[in-house]
């Protein structure tokens, strides 16, 4: 058994949904309720992405730019268009969950209308390099810095920036920061607005990684609400902790789901038995040990 | 037989098994306030323990009331865990089994013949069709019928109203003395009992089922019945069921008259969306308000309250 291999392979897998979780838990904290949406946020993004790349031909910095701005603005939208109102109206818990939940079939079945249902795959070869006992391609690499700079980057947003210190504020005590002076509309539209563009960044990055569906993001959102649920609703910082953790269950699991014979597919499952025992025995999440406001 | 008349009985059959579940999401999310977003799941159990017991060689009948207490049994598994949650992560939670159900049955060969499906024996009037359909269409309607019933006493008994008081304020339910977890689990079997009645007819009616006739759209088609229709109105939900499988099945057949841009099933599904979206902020009650709680005590308080009313 290659151990290093199977580490690797974890922060891989853990980098990815870092990007998503951290992305998918800002939102939640602050418009307190999970965004189902957040899948088709990111299937979006791996097709706009491939627009870019493939059908446009423009390098594939520049596609990932536009996979940040386009899911960006399909978040800031939504937000504008869809939950601000039902909130403004008091929709319940429940009723902003439904209306995700719609919001991602439509998206969907755009997303469907417009590229097809069927999978497409990148052109891109990326070169592997073998370290010692480890085989390494590229796009990994270049996944595993990312999650670093959103993890550093948004760590120095949420502490040093003003902006930051709002997100924070009305995330704790909406009504309070209101009364402190805080645009509190104007911090949740930038949330919407950065968390949707990294769900199309981490979007991409899956496509760039296996191929392309509109089901792409419902792959991910699983694992990714096991991520944000075990780090603590809410909470950046057990975010990370919980994807380190999530990607490692599931590397490791479906080496011994292969060694007892069972089928593969339930790598899938991993993240939904982690999510239920924290719910059972520490429904908080690991959010208490990190949370420093 | 006339084909447009097939077509009707077996678009009635349809509304019929969907009204059964959209009527159990309204045990647990009209009357309740239970978030199941894995309604699905229990509809697939019950078409999966129907099709398993059927192919065994169990009667039909016995078979149909066995997957409706199979999937009970399941409801109450997961809602061992589950109904303790708040709203949020309950229907993360039911959402996700749903799809590890799925996973499950795909995976496992052996259990249910994996991606392949399996094929259920017809057991009405084996052979002819046209019977089968009518058969078929008062099973269904019969069934429903006890749904609706059972329904209607369930929502003015006690116990109705201490499904509403857990919806509007659990504190205040625990307050007065009544056990939330122990209500809303067997709030929770009984709306999974009803949603494996529904996916054992379904299981029946089609006679082949696999993994992908149990998407998570399902789930979201039964939300939007309830939410169209009106929650906590057992008519409004029926008549909720009625109006989209009648607009999914108009999509369909429109395309055989109307050349449109646009691919009708995506376009179906979408507008499902953004008809889900307007109803939430333009009529969050639904077309059927609440029913009122109607009891010889409650008639007799009104009665009393307003004696100029009949």
């Amino acid at each position: 058994m290659n151990w290093a291999q199977i580490l690797f392979n974890s922060a891989v897998t853990g980098s990815l949904y870092l990007i998503s979780a951290v992305a998918l838990t800002l939102v939640y904290g602050l418009a307190r309720f999970p965004n189902f949406a957040h899948a088709e946020i990111m299937a979006l993004g791996g097709f706009i992405g491939y627009f870019v790349a493939e059908q446009l031909g423009a390098p594939l910095p520049l596609a990932f730019v536009f996979a940040f701005a386009v899911s960006g603005l399909i978040g800031y939208l939504s937000y504008r268009g869809i939950f601000k109102p039902l909130a403004d109206r008091g929709a319940s818990l429940i009723h902003l969950m439904v209306a995700s939940m719609a919001l991602g079939f439509i998206l969907r079945h755009s997303i469907g209308e417009i590229w097809g249902f069927s999978p497409l795959t990148f052109n891109i070869v990326w070169p592997a390099y073998d370290v010692g006992p480890l085989r390494i391609s590229l796009n990994w690499l270049i996944l595993i810095f990312t999650a670093v700079v959103v993890g550093v980057g948004l760590h120095l947003v949420l502490t040093k920036t003003k902006i930051g210190k709002a997100i924070r504020a009305t995330a704790s005590n909406p009504k309070l920061a209101l009364s402190a002076g805080i645009n509190t509309t104007r911090v949740l539209v930038i949330t919407w607005f950065v968390s949707a563009g990294l769900a199309g960044i981490a979007g991409l990055f899956r496509g760039v990684e296996t191929r392309l569906s509109p089901y792409l993001g419902w792959d991910i959102l699983l694992p990714t609400f096991a991520v944000a649920v075990l780090g603590g609703i809410g909470s950046f910082y057990g975010a990370i902790v919980a994807a380190i953790i999530i990607g490692l269950a599931e590397n490791i699991g479906v080496v011994l789901l292969s060694q007892a014979g069972l089928s593969t597919e339930y790598r899938m499952a991993i993240p939904f038995v982690i999510l239920i025992v924290v719910l059972i025995f520490r429904p908080q999440g690991l959010a208490k040990a990190f949370k420093g406001n | 037989m006339d084909p447009i008349l097939i077509y009707g009985i077996n678009a009635l059959v349809y509304i019929g098994i969907f009204a059964i579940v959209a009527l159990s999401l309204n045990a647990e999310y009209g009357y309740t306030g239970l978030a199941n977003f894995g309604k699905v799941a229990f509809f697939m159990i019950g078409a999966y323990s129907y099709a398993l017991l059927v192919q065994a060689g169990v009667p039909w009948p016995v078979a149909l009331a066995l997957a409706t207490l199979i999937s009970s049994i399941f409801g109450l598994l997961v809602s061992l865990p589950a109904i303790r949650l708040r709203e949020d992560y309950l229907a993360i939670v039911t959402l996700t089994f749903g799809e590890i159900l799925r996973i499950f049955i795909k995976s496992e060969d052996w259990l249910a013949n994996g991606v392949w499906g399996i094929s259920i024996p017809p057991v009405f009037a084996a052979g002819n069709f046209t019977a089968g359909l009518w058969m078929n269409l008062a099973l269904v309607f019969g069934l429903l019928a006890v749904c609706f019933v059972f329904m209607t006493l369930l929502a003015n008994s006690p116990f109705g109203r201490i499904m509403r008081a857990l919806r509007e304020d659990q504190i205040a339910a625990d307050a007065i003395g009544k056990n939330r977890i122990t209500y809303k689990s067997q709030i929770f079997m009984i709306g999974s009992a009803m949603a494996g009645l529904g996916g054992a007819l379904f299981a029946n009616f089609v006679g082949y089922i696999a993994p992908e006739s149990f998407l998570p759209i399902i789930t979201f088609t039964i939300w939007m019945m309830v939410i169209l229709g009106g929650p906590a109105s057992n008519i409004g939900v029926i008549v909720g069921a009625a109006a989209v499988q009648l607009f999914e099945r108009g999509t369909i057949i429109l395309k055989d008259y109307v050349t449109l841009p646009i691919d009708p099933t995506n376009l179906q599904n979408i507008l499902f969306g953004v008809i889900i979206i307007t109803i939430l902020m333009v009529r969050p009650s639904g077309l059927f308000k609440e029913s009122k709680i109607n009891t010889l005590g409650t008639r007799r308080a009104m009665r009393w309250l307003n004696p100029s009313s009949k």
